[in-house]
């Protein structure tokens, strides 16, 4: 039944806007600039789009309403996805299947954002439940996950600060990325904690920026400007519940649900993925998420990421982009835009050789949306 | 009690006011299932196992373990500016559910996922007690 949905859509156009301060200008227009460089991108017109998908952003942008007047579009579908940290991927997954369904020819899905520049300071805790306890910041999971692993599986701080490390190397070969200059994990090691177990470069960098792709049916790929990047498999799992099931919440174990999902859509394994992208606002996410889609053993990650396992020219590639540590905290964009771009075959200096499959997942931070798609190569 | 008690305070409404009622009386009371007997927080309208609307608020043991915690080095509200650092736990009550609070009498160092806890009762202002956690 899933492999029904198998490669019955493709990522057309790509915009990207420059990241990290866009002072003066709105989320909004930020995410329209990048909607008109998608449009750039694969040679559409704007009339031609008539699905809509905007992502809420902080400060109460992203209303599809407001978005598609300053369009001027009356498109077939115009909405958005409620799905936190997973929202994007959510947004693609629905694009995916309004294209196969023939409900709408092309679907513009977007998010923009300029929290840095608006000071997001990300302070909000759960008025009853957590800030009356001082618990503030959605990096409160990552860090109980973190000791939690510590605890359970031996994980140790010095195996973390490989994350951020190797992704930094990702970063300084990537134009995009904000943050490029080297860091060692003895650097890591001795820098400032957050919310302990976590330290200052576990955290995403908050940036400006936006994103839009075009997702259409590949039989309407074929006149357009690029390649297109088929999505083979798609997977969905919500810890709803949240702090009530911690194991799937905090331990993030509901991937594993995700994982099945998107493998039997995609008909592969973890063992066929060239890349990986891991959605991660906070460093922990990578660790998790390499665990429940089965790349290694539970609580055997720490280890499994060293050696330059996961970096370019390693058995698994991550995060090639840089991460949200490095490359710029768009919420998961910047890790599907630069798979779009790997299987393109344009990233240059950070290639992954011969990439045919790459996965991308995504998730809130408490698990409470999750989201993993493999592109292939067409 | 401290005089200018300037920490965030937990909004009380309907749904939670039993919580906070008792707490007032040193007892920690969640939602028990008359009908499954699952308990659960935070406060919920029906039993999420369920969904029988039969609901009690019930005594708990106030025993549990820590099923984890982090310790705060950045100041995000400037009510808790002087106790940086300053932890936040997870404690699994022996009941089952899962609650968030501080650990006390206990240094930050010493704590330990598992470690076996009880509750303790801090009032903070004339309507508001604070449940925490000692080591058991």
């Amino acid at each position: 039944m899933l492999e029904g949905m198998r490669d019955k859509a493709c990522i057309v156009g790509l915009g990207q806007t420059r990241q990290g301060k866009l002072p003066g200008m709105s989320a909004d227009e930020i995410a329209i600039w990048a909607f008109r460089l998608a449009l750039d991108d694969c040679g559409l017109k704007k009339e031609q789009i008539d699905g809509l998908m905007v992502q809420e952003s902080y400060g109460g942008a992203g209303d599809p309403v407001r978005v598609g007047r300053e369009l001027g579009l009356n498109p077939k579908i115009g909405t958005s996805v409620i799905a936190t940290g997973a929202a994007g991927a959510a947004m693609i997954q629905y694009a995916a299947m309004v294209v196969a369904a023939g409900m709408a020819n092309y679907v513009a899905v977007m998010y923009g954002t300029n929290q840095s520049t608006n000071r997001n300071r990300f302070a909000t805790g759960n008025p009853d439940a957590q800030a009356p306890f001082g618990m503030f910041n959605p990096g409160a999971c990552a860090a109980m996950g973190f000791r939690r692993r510590m605890a359970l599986y031996g994980t140790t701080e010095r195996q973390l600060g490989t994350v951020t490390v190797t992704q930094r190397k990702h970063a300084s070969l990537n134009p995009v990325a904000v943050l490029k200059d080297p860091l060692t994990v003895d650097d890591y090691l001795s820098s400032r904690y957050v919310i302990a177990p976590l330290r200052v470069y576990d955290f995403c960098h908050i940036t400006d920026g936006g994103h839009c792709v075009i997702v259409t049916a590949p039989e309407r790929a074929h006149d357009l400007k690029q390649r297109p990047v088929m999505i083979m498999g798609m997977g969905r799992a919500d810890a709803l519940q949240q702090w009530a099931t911690p194991d799937e919440a905090v331990m993030q174990r509901v991937q594993r649900q995700t994982a099945n999902m998107v493998y039997e859509m995609a008909g592969v394994g973890p063992a066929d993925i060239d890349a990986l992208y891991i959605q991660d606002a906070y460093t922990p996410a990578v660790l998790s998420a390499i665990e429940n889609y089965g790349f290694c053993k539970e609580g055997e990650a720490g280890e499994f990421i060293q050696g330059g396992r996961i970096e370019l020219g390693g058995e698994l590639p991550v995060n090639l982009n840089g991460g949200q540590t490095s490359e710029t905290y768009m919420v998961g964009w910047g890790h599907t835009a630069d798979a779009v771009r790997q299987l393109r075959g344009v990233c240059g200096p950070r290639q992954v050789k011969d990439a045919g499959l790459i996965q991308c997942t995504y998730s809130g931070n408490l698990s409470d949306h999750t989201a993993s798609i493999i592109y292939r190569r067409s | 009690m401290e005089a200018n008690y300037n920490k965030p305070l937990p909004k009380i409404d309907e749904s939670n006011r039993p919580f906070w009622e008792a707490t007032r009386r040193r007892e920690l009371r969640l939602q028990r299932c008359n009908d499954c007997h699952h308990v659960w927080y935070p406060a919920a309208s029906n039993c999420p196992k369920c969904l029988s609307a039969s609901v009690e608020w019930s005594p708990m043991s106030g025993r549990g373990t820590v099923w984890s915690f982090i310790v705060y080095h950045h100041c995000w509200h400037r009510g808790f500016e002087k106790e940086i650092p300053y932890n936040v736990a997870m404690v699994e009550l022996e009941e089952g559910p899962i609650v968030i609070t501080n650990l006390v009498d206990v240094r930050n160092e010493e704590i330990k996922v598992g470690m076996a806890v009880e509750v303790v009762f801090e009032p903070v202002t004339d309507e508001v007690t604070l449940f925490k956690f000692k080591p058991a």
